[in-house]
């Protein structure tokens, strides 16, 4: 028993892990997300898969042709759209079609040669576009071998081809929902994970057992062992839902990118890692500046505003502002990841911003730890940072 | 040996502990009394370095204490308490793991205290769901385990029902008897007097007295209770002799000069009946009231 094995970090952190695995809410809370992930995925997935089937109505050979014709376009223009041929004896009979919700539309063309699409009520706008390209390319066809020409002379130089001098045109979309997907996750991870080190600090002072603790080991063991222990969580749960969230989207439409943003999410792990370990300081200090769990609320204030405006500045900061932004910790944790994910940061860059954001995590580190040694024992009533900055031991 | 030497700590203008020093030494128990405020508390934070102290050392062994001999010293803080929402079994062995003990030693030195104290089935109940006297037998296990070098105690009886008192005084004993020293603070100056070999005495945040029971009671003024077929009243003109306390036929007189009781009996039994005489050993509470007034 003379032997410190393992070291008392370790089995601090091994406590707190151990006591948040068996609590229900948090292990509820958890698979809730979880299922909520695997749920929207699900949903892409479904939507993806569904097939949209049109039935059009046509009364004349004409007609007919031309429905076939943008059936057999219809899958090159839009995935999972099947349109069928409904042939109508007349006219009369192709309305009450529609009419009656038999057919979804009926083509028709009137005296003057134009064609004019009949539906009940608002036209399919997928179905819509849809019918109006391929009837304005057959028209035009049509039109350009009157006139002795055809169609690619006619066009020939009036395709705008685009070119997207940021980022990757396919991806842009995915990058978009992604960054904002990381900076919530990362604030509402913190501020979960954040609150429950906050608690797990409070309880100590508030049950007043930390007494007894700080007499046995250094209150430095003690303060790492439970940052480390709740960024263990923070960081696992988080693994486990981009790991999830990466799987699953490789099942959907976006499939083909998600080996392009994998290493990405990796790199969005470590900003979160030190990060999360560096706001982690600050939510020690709150905790230990209450003396009981309603106290929390407001020493947590300073903290809780911080997160909303590393959250909001990484989601919203725009063009050289979130450039300088990602360097500044502790707004480069999200900052940075999402200009990653969008391609617009070096790994230099990333590399700068992670090491200033170590730094700041140190200097925090070093603050809490007066921080908290002073405040701890101090039990009858809440202190501000002034106050606890300048107790004597 | 754990010895405190010249301890003091202020809190602001106000000197909380003013050059303490005791010693505790091994195989006895020791007391450590004094009213509220006295500084016992700050005393013994000190010595477990929970708080800073300003002036003064604690030693162990003849050397400077260090954190790790504390690591395995036993402590009950004045102001204790568990988590309330964990398995009494698992925060205890938790606690034990902290200072160095590993986890299945644990699981049996904590099985075999809880089932002295009758909590043997109730290891794996939350503490809050244990009554206020049962946390408290908790809390005693918690100091105990792993075995401690020392054991340094702040009001360790409070709160326990005779019951509990009593198997804490027996493992007290014990402890003390494998060669633990054991320091306890207590306001119950009986219980003190029953257990404790040692004594020490604070009062304002100085050491009013210390040393064994036999030792204080021999500091303090040697009384004698005289009673007579008549008024004793003439007692007061004995030479050495003062009249404490006089009623009728009864006198209680303090001895200033060693032999003046002799001289007092004699005269008595010159002038008549003597229907009672012997010296009245004071009780501790009267030697604590007269030390630290």
């Amino acid at each position: 028993m003379t032997t410190p094995n393992p070291p008392v970090w370790r089995v601090v952190a091994a406590r707190e892990v151990a006591v948040k695995l068996k609590d229900k809410s948090f292990v509820l809370g958890s698979l809730t997300t979880l299922a909520i992930i695997v749920a929207l995925i699900g949903l892409q997935v479904f939507l993806d898969s569904r097939t949209d089937t049109h039935d059009i109505a046509a009364t004349t050979p004409e007609a007919g042709r031309l429905v076939e014709a943008i059936a057999a376009a219809a899958p090159e223009i839009q995935d999972g759209v099947a349109i069928t041929l409904v042939e109508e004896d007349d006219d009369g009979a192709a309305r009450s079609a529609v009419d009656d919700e038999d057919v979804d539309a009926w083509l028709t063309q009137d005296d003057d040669g134009g064609w004019r699409l009949v539906t009940k009520d608002d036209a399919d706008s997928t179905l819509l576009t849809i019918i109006e390209s391929v009837v304005r390319a057959e028209v035009l066809a049509t039109n350009a071998e009157d006139a002795g020409t055809s169609v690619a002379e006619l066009t020939a130089g009036t395709e705008l081809t685009t070119e997207q001098l940021e980022g990757n045109p396919e991806l842009s979309e995915l990058q978009d929902i992604l960054g904002f997907a990381l900076a919530f996750m990362f604030y509402l991870a913190s501020i979960i994970f954040g609150m429950t080190l906050a608690q797990s600090i409070t309880e100590e002072k508030q049950s007043r057992i930390v007494e007894m603790i700080a007499a046995a080991v250094p209150l430095r063991q003690l303060l790492a062992g439970k940052i480390v222990g709740n960024t263990v969580l923070a960081v696992a749960q988080m693994a486990i839902y981009v790991a999830i969230g990466l799987v699953g989207l490789s099942f959907t439409s976006f499939g083909d990118l998600v080996p392009g943003v994998t290493g990405t999410m990796v790199g969005f792990l470590a900003f979160f890692l030190v990060g999360f370990l560096a706001l982690s300081c600050l939510w020690a200090v709150a905790g230990a500046l209450a003396s009981r769990n309603e106290d929390l609320q407001s020493t947590s204030t300073p903290v809780t505003m911080l997160l909303m405006l590393v959250f909001l500045g990484s989601a919203f900061l725009e063009g050289r502002w979130e450039t300088i932004g990602s360097f500044i910790p502790p707004l480069s944790a999200v900052a940075m990841p999402v200009r990653l994910v969008n391609e617009d940061a070096t790994w230099w860059e990333a590399a700068i911003a992670l090491g200033l954001l170590l730094a700041l995590a140190a200097a925090l580190v070093a603050i809490a730890e007066r921080i908290y040694r002073r405040a701890l024992m101090q039990t009858g009533g809440k202190l501000s940072m002034r106050q606890a900055w300048q107790l004597e031991e | 040996m754990l010895e405190v030497i010249g301890l003091t700590r202020r809190f602001g203008d106000l000197l909380a502990v003013d050059d303490v020093s005791f010693s505790v030494p091994a195989g006895g128990l020791t007391g450590f009394v004094g009213g509220n405020g006295a500084g016992k508390t700050t005393t013994m934070r000190m010595v477990m370095g929970v708080l800073a102290r300003h002036a003064g050392e604690v030693t162990w062994q003849g050397r400077p204490v260090t954190d790790e001999d504390r690591r395995r010293f036993g402590y009950m803080p004045e102001e204790r308490g568990l988590y309330p929402k964990q398995a009494i079994l698992d925060q205890l062995v938790y606690l034990a793991r902290l200072r160095g003990l590993d986890a299945s030693r644990a699981r049996t030195e904590i099985g075999e205290l809880l089932e002295r104290f009758g909590l043997g089935g109730r290891t794996s109940d939350p503490l809050e769901k244990l009554s206020l006297g049962n946390q408290q037998r908790v809390q005693i296990v918690a100091a105990l385990v792993p075995r401690p070098d020392a054991l340094i105690l702040d009001e360790p009886f409070s709160g326990l029902d005779p019951t509990a008192i009593e198997a804490m005084a027996d493992l007290l004993r014990e402890r003390a008897a494998e060669g633990v020293p054991v320091v306890f603070s207590s306001h119950q100056l009986d219980l003190v007097d029953r257990l404790c070999d040692r004594l020490v005495v604070m009062a304002r945040g100085r050491v009013a007295a210390q040393g064994t029971a036999d030792e204080l009671r021999a500091g303090a003024p040697v009384r004698y209770r005289l009673r007579l077929e008549a008024d004793a009243g003439w007692t007061a003109e004995v030479p050495g002799i003062s009249l404490r306390e006089h009623d009728g036929v009864d006198a209680l007189v303090e001895v200033a000069e060693a032999g003046a009781e002799q001289e007092l009996l004699r005269q008595a039994s010159a002038r008549g009946a003597v229907l009672d005489f012997g010296r009245v050993v004071p009780r501790l509470s009267e030697i604590y009231r007269e030390v630290t007034a």
